[in-house]
């Protein structure tokens, strides 16, 4: 599929091409009459040389233009259909769950009274959405399926791939703490590099917060992991084991301390603050707001608190 | 500088026993994993705006580093407060005064030598935890107010060379460097001397352009940058360690009466000398002073 289309392709458009599904379908069809004559010939010959060895070499020509022409046919029709079975595939997962609930529904249906489809139902439904850690386990998995399609749509609708149109492999994808993580591996025409401009573009298309992307594997380029974020968990403080390893109760051991008492402004004469006239911001930006948060600090330092602000 | 043991306690607890050459716990990444740093071996920059936290990650070195056998503290803190409570626990505690730490980096300087030559002496490049000598963590809150504030410009530019001396000679004869300030830039800090720190930890920022100064040119723009920090999330960091690329963690945070019951109970179990004198010490600390 990919081997025909660069001649068309390579004629009409830069070195880049933006990949665009319509595009893809209609190169689909030449591919398909490239694969049919390929295959034909090839299996048209090599059965016509394996059926010369037991009938004449004319009845094998005939032979293998029976067998390479149905072999042909059978590979156009793949590549013919190609795009509808990659786009099954890519909803097999979504497919299978919708089978299987419309089943089991139908089959409850059938089989039980309704005040008792509805009880299953409700139990079914109602048990895991009441309980935080299934539903959010439920939800974080429903979020690695919406987020495989999004990815998707960023490489088919923005993110310029090859000429033939052939979309990155999205692997599995799994939930994290933050969002999700999702294992990709390119196909020829990208790199990291390419991705790494457009982490904004990639971010919003997966309704996400932010989006990085590092290699998965150190020995080959093409495999990448995309951490997908969309909260934020650090939020909360988190403790010291430090805390627990020692008796609270010890003795108050701190050695006295000189306290000044000039705490504020008018306290302290002019020509005793020490600042130096050489450091920088010091010179340009003189200590001009009040402090009196450090009652434990020289009088010097008052002044050196200030100006650490300004650095 | 020494602390005197309170005499009201009839006998004194053993201390935690930890050692610096343990894992020091700092906080928990984005998986809710903890994130441990190897203090011992590394220099750790910490930089970031006012109020991010970088005085909780330094407070959590210096909470395990009081509590580790066999540790000395060396402490610049031209703030007071933020490593204030440690004062009594440190060798040498250094306020707004230049010269006095001028002196102290010149006196870290020669350990560190003498160390390399007992380290050649006993066919040796590096310090292991066996080696009975005590490790010597330098921690420096507010670094800019040494390199571009306190003192002449000669002394700052002193100040600037002898620490770059230590950083780059410390690693690996037990002598680490903790440093914190605000924005590393070349004009605050001299980008050689930045360089030398392997480990970095940007807390929030207010540019793409502070974070690629403390985490290194080019992470922003992969997405790495300290700048997406909510103002209000503080402790928030990227941590550039291990595994070379940024991770988001988030600093465990002490409060004061945390530090200062931990710095009180340091004090108790210590003994009197800050560390106590293994027989096979040759005594460097006193031969440099």
């Amino acid at each position: 599929m990919s081997k025909s289309s660069p001649r068309r392709f390579g004629g009409k458009s830069t070195a880049t091409v933006t990949v665009i599904e319509a595009k893809v379908h209609r190169s689909s069809a030449r591919n398909a009459k490239m694969a049919f004559i390929l295959t034909a010939v090839i299996v048209g010959l090599l059965s016509a040389v394996v059926a010369a060895s037991y009938w004449h070499p004319i009845v094998a020509l005939f032979v293998g233009a029976l067998i390479g022409v149905p072999t042909g046919a059978v590979v156009w029709l793949l590549v013919r259909v190609w795009p509808v079975i990659r786009l099954l595939w890519w909803w097999s997962l979504e497919v299978f769950l919708a089978v299987v609930l419309l089943t089991c529904w139908v089959q409850l249906a059938n089989h039980t009274p309704t005040v008792v489809t509805l009880l299953v139902v409700a139990l079914v439904v109602g048990v895991p959405a009441a309980i935080p850690t299934v539903r959010r386990q439920v939800i974080a998995w429903t979020w690695c399926l919406i987020v495989r399609h999004r990815l998707r749509v960023c490489f088919a609708q923005f993110i310029i791939a090859n000429q033939s149109g052939s979309l990155p492999l999205i692997l599995w994808a799994r939930p994290t703490p933050v969002g999700e993580r999702v294992w990709v591996y390119l196909r020829p025409g990208l790199s990291a590099k390419d991705l790494e401009s457009r982490l904004d573009k990639i971010a919003v298309t997966c309704h996400a917060s932010t989006v990085l992307i590092e290699r998965a594997s150190e020995s080959n380029a093409a495999y990448l992991r995309f951490d997908i974020k969309r909260r934020e968990v650090l939020n909360a403080r988190v403790g010291s084991p430090l805390v627990d390893v020692i008796d609270p109760t010890a003795p108050v051991s701190a050695s006295p301390l000189t306290v000044p008492t000039a705490l504020d402004l008018p306290d302290v004469d002019a020509p005793t603050i020490t600042l130096p006239a050489q450091g920088k911001p010091a010179g340009k930006k003189p200590a001009t707001t009040a402090n009196g948060s450090k009652p434990a600090a020289s009088s010097a330092s008052d002044d050196t608190d200030d100006v650490s602000d300004w650095i | 500088m020494t602390t005197t043991t309170p005499t009201t306690a009839g006998a004194v607890p053993v201390g935690a026993g930890l050692s610096m050459f343990d894992p020091v716990f700092i906080g928990i990444d984005e998986f809710g994993q903890p994130v441990y740093l190897d203090v011992v071996y590394h220099n750790l920059l910490a930089a970031g705006e006012p109020g991010g936290g970088k005085s909780g990650l330094v407070n959590n070195i210096c909470g395990h580093g009081v509590l580790c056998d066999n540790t000395r503290l060396v402490l610049f803190d031209a703030k007071l407060v933020e490593l204030g409570p440690w004062r009594d626990l440190a060798d040498a505690f250094i306020g707004p005064d230049i010269d006095h730490g001028i002196d102290i980096l010149r006196r870290l300087l020669v350990v560190a030598t003498n160390r390399y030559t007992w380290l050649l002496a006993n066919r040796r490049r590096k310090l292991a935890e066996g080696d009975g000598m005590s490790v010597i963590l330098t921690v420096i809150d507010e670094l800019a107010m040494y390199s571009t504030v306190l003192g002449t410009k000669a002394q700052q530019e002193e100040f600037s060379t002898l620490l770059r001396g230590l950083v780059s000679l410390g690693r690996a004869c037990g002598m680490p460097v903790v440093a914190a300030t605000q924005r590393p830039s070349w004009d605050i800090i001299p980008a050689s001397l930045r360089d030398l720190f392997g480990y970095r930890a940007a807390f929030r920022c207010t540019s793409l352009n502070s974070s690629n100064i403390i985490l290194g040119q080019g992470w922003a723009e992969q997405g790495y940058t300290a700048s997406d920090i909510a103002p209000t999330n503080q402790g928030a960091a990227y941590l550039l360690a291990e595994g070379g690329v940024p991770r988001r963690i988030k600093a465990a945070y002490l409060t004061d009466t945390d530090i200062y019951n931990i710095a009180d109970y340091a004090a108790w179990t210590r003994r009197p000398t800050g560390t106590p004198a293994p027989a096979v010490d040759p005594t460097e600390w006193e031969m440099a002073a």
